[in-house]
């Protein structure tokens, strides 16, 4: 189980359903004992990233490849992988135990071993006293469970995930993902999770694929996408942003200023190689987050603007402002976010104020 | 429906009564009187009896006429289902030729059975087929497929795409997900589409008629008594055959109509 060896690499794979492309050349490693998310907005293609991969689906073209074999002809019930249904497709008429145990019986398993790999399946996922119900009587939240101990019982080397949370309410999702990530960590194996949910994505991954209109966009830890998005639809799709447009100015070693509406911004640019080769001149972006927004003191220098506070929401731990900034302070739409106080903001709707964001906060991403 | 005036709701529940009774009572009338003899031409009210039943349990032809119906209606149920159950699953998912298999199997459950037996005696007598029991129990495996077919298609379109899936997905082979997760799945329609088949069978009569040798189904034999004359005994075998009839339509419900399972939540 080491995390820099790859378990599965898809390479240049295309699907298409008669003639509509759904997935373009789409090349991923999927590193052993990683929990790998794959995010993107209905339509994007994830789910058939992950059916391809099952074998639920064939291949239009290219190779999927698991320790360097090419598995892309292998029939789904000889590839190692197991996959936890959106629907959880428990057999209705087989009891829990039944359809835990099936993955072993259609093995011809001896009984006493299915019996004893079943009992500890459902202990692993706490549904030790539920072995004889029928999945009629359970909660969702007890079915997400069967299902998952369903799949692993098989001792799978990757285990695929589709959008297995989306039919549970919040609280049992919180509860789920942590429960997911803990099972995840215990018996160390590679799990792929397809999900639209960013929150999500950001809390369980290990690392996030991003994916839209049939491409991958960007494929980084959460921290990476979050703080470094490398595109337009990253940077909006990924949490809350501020994007501004400009034109890229001159580079000072790590840092690369841009032209905007708001005067001349000064952002980061470390770790991004391509944004310190980028012409002068270049159509891009200045992204910084809500929360990295401030009012700007004496101290700040850099990155300065004001804008007209439009609207505060109060969203229960934080607070958010929509400003208006730019020329006339109107042109440009601003989000800042600060942290909630029983007496209320310092910021009141229709104020002038100062404001400003550190230049290593900031982010510049190519239009 | 709270919106209605009180005066035509009334109105509305005296009418639906008055046609309920119109047009149900008089399935109840042979029901009761088989309860009653008949003496000089009209019922004797006064004193209930089972005599009439008693007549009937007595009298051999309609006892061989039973027997028969029973015969033909269990060789049709197995045939119907074997043959539904398949049709159903090679055209599940397909979509080229359905409907036109769909409309061939329809048609002589939709055409007036005067009609689908005619054709279907022409058709015996040309390829030489005498007329039996087994030309009865094809005569009636015809008609009643389509039932049979449709039930067992439903229920394959409502069982969600991914058992199969999630079936392959475990490791089982194609074998092993048709007996193990398909047909168990499917159990319930095929045992309510062979109540209905049954039901069908047991009172079919003008295919009947037509296409059977020299045995008479308990239908058949009714008709034959009436053409005598009106005797107290067919009263108490048409109270039977309606009961009997009835709870197989109960049964049958019981089995398509998907049961209600509570969700417990902890």
């Amino acid at each position: 189980m080491n995390q820099n060896t790859d378990l599965l690499t898809l390479r240049s794979v295309s699907k298409s359903y008669g003639t509509v492309p759904v997935l373009h050349d789409i090349d991923l490693s999927i590193r052993d004992g990683e929990f790998l998310t794959v995010l993107g907005p209905s339509g994007s293609g994830k789910t058939t990233v992950l059916r391809l991969i099952g074998g639920l689906e064939p291949l239009t073209s290219g190779e999927i490849h698991l320790d360097g074999q090419d598995i892309s002809r292998m029939p789904i019930n000889r590839r190692p992988f197991n996959t936890v249904f959106q629907d959880y497709a428990l057999f209705p008429h087989l009891t829990v135990s039944g359809n835990v145990g099936y993955g072993l019986s259609v093995r011809h398993i001896q009984r006493k071993e299915i019996a004893r790999r079943v009992a500890e399946a459902l202990d692993l996922v706490q549904l030790g006293s539920f072995a004889r119900r029928f999945p009629a009587q359970l909660s969702g939240g007890q079915r997400q469970r069967v299902a998952l101990a369903r799949a692993l019982i098989c001792q799978p080397r990757l285990i695929l995930l589709d959008e297995p949370l989306a039919a549970l309410d919040l609280e049992l999702r919180r509860q789920m993902q942590i429960f997911l990530k803990s099972i995840q960590r215990e018996i160390k194996t590679t799990f792929l999770f397809v999900t639209h949910d960013q929150e999500e994505a950001i809390g369980m991954a290990d690392r996030i694929c991003v994916m839209e209109a049939g491409h991958i966009r960007q494929l980084g830890t959460p921290h990476d996408l979050y703080y470094r998005p490398n595109c337009e639809f990253v940077a909006r799709f990924f949490g809350e942003n501020n994007l501004v447009a400009g034109k890229l100015g001159a580079v000072q070693g790590e840092l690369r200023s841009i032209e905007t509406t708001l005067g001349r911004l000064v952002c980061s640019i470390s770790d991004q190689p391509h944004l310190k080769a980028a012409a002068d001149g270049a159509s891009a972006y200045a992204a910084f987050r809500p929360e990295a927004l401030h009012l700007a003191d004496a101290k700040d220098t850099d990155n300065r603007f004001s804008g007209t506070i439009s609207d505060m929401a109060f969203a229960g731990s934080s607070s958010v402002a929509t400003i208006a900034a730019g020329p006339d302070n109107a042109a440009q739409r601003l989000r800042l976010r600060v942290p909630s106080r029983v007496d209320g903001s310092a910021l009141k709707s229709g104020e002038t104020v100062s404001l400003s964001f550190a230049p290593h906060e900031g982010h510049l991403v190519l239009a | 429906m709270s919106a209605l005036p009180r005066l035509s709701t009334i109105f509305l529940a005296a009418i639906t009564t008055l046609v309920a009774v119109l047009l149900y009572s008089p399935l109840f009338v042979p029901i009761v009187s088989s309860f009653f003899t008949i003496s000089h031409g009209s019922v004797d009210w006064s004193a209930p009896t089972l005599s009439t039943y008693v007549a009937l349990a007595e009298n051999h032809d309609i006892l061989v006429a039973l027997r028969t119906t029973l015969i033909v209606g269990v060789c049709t149920v197995i045939l119907s289902v074997v043959s539904g159950t398949l049709l159903a699953l090679y055209y599940h998912g397909r979509r080229s030729g359905r409907s036109v298999l769909q409309f061939i199997i329809f048609l002589p459950f939709l055409m007036p059975p005067i009609i689908s037996g005619l054709a279907l005696l022409i058709f015996f007598r040309e390829i030489g087929l005498e007329r039996s029991l087994l030309t009865v129990v094809i005569g009636h495996t015809v008609f009643v497929l389509a039932i049979v077919y449709r039930t067992v298609l439903m229920r394959l379109q409502s069982m969600s795409r991914t058992l199969v899936e999630a079936s392959y997905d475990l490791g089982a082979t194609g074998w092993q997900t048709f007996w193990r997760i398909i047909l168990p799945n499917l159990s319930s329609a095929m045992v309510g589409g062979a109540i209905l088949a049954f039901a069908l069978s047991f009172d079919e009569t003008m295919i009947t008629i037509l296409v059977t040798g020299t045995q008479s189904t308990l239908p058949v034999r009714l008709w034959a008594m009436m053409r005598l004359g009106f005797s107290p005994d067919i009263n108490a075998l048409v109270a039977l055959i309606l009961m009997f009839t009835v709870l197989l339509c109960v049964l049958a419900a019981r089995f398509l109509i998907p049961r209600q399972v509570a969700t417990e939540r902890t």
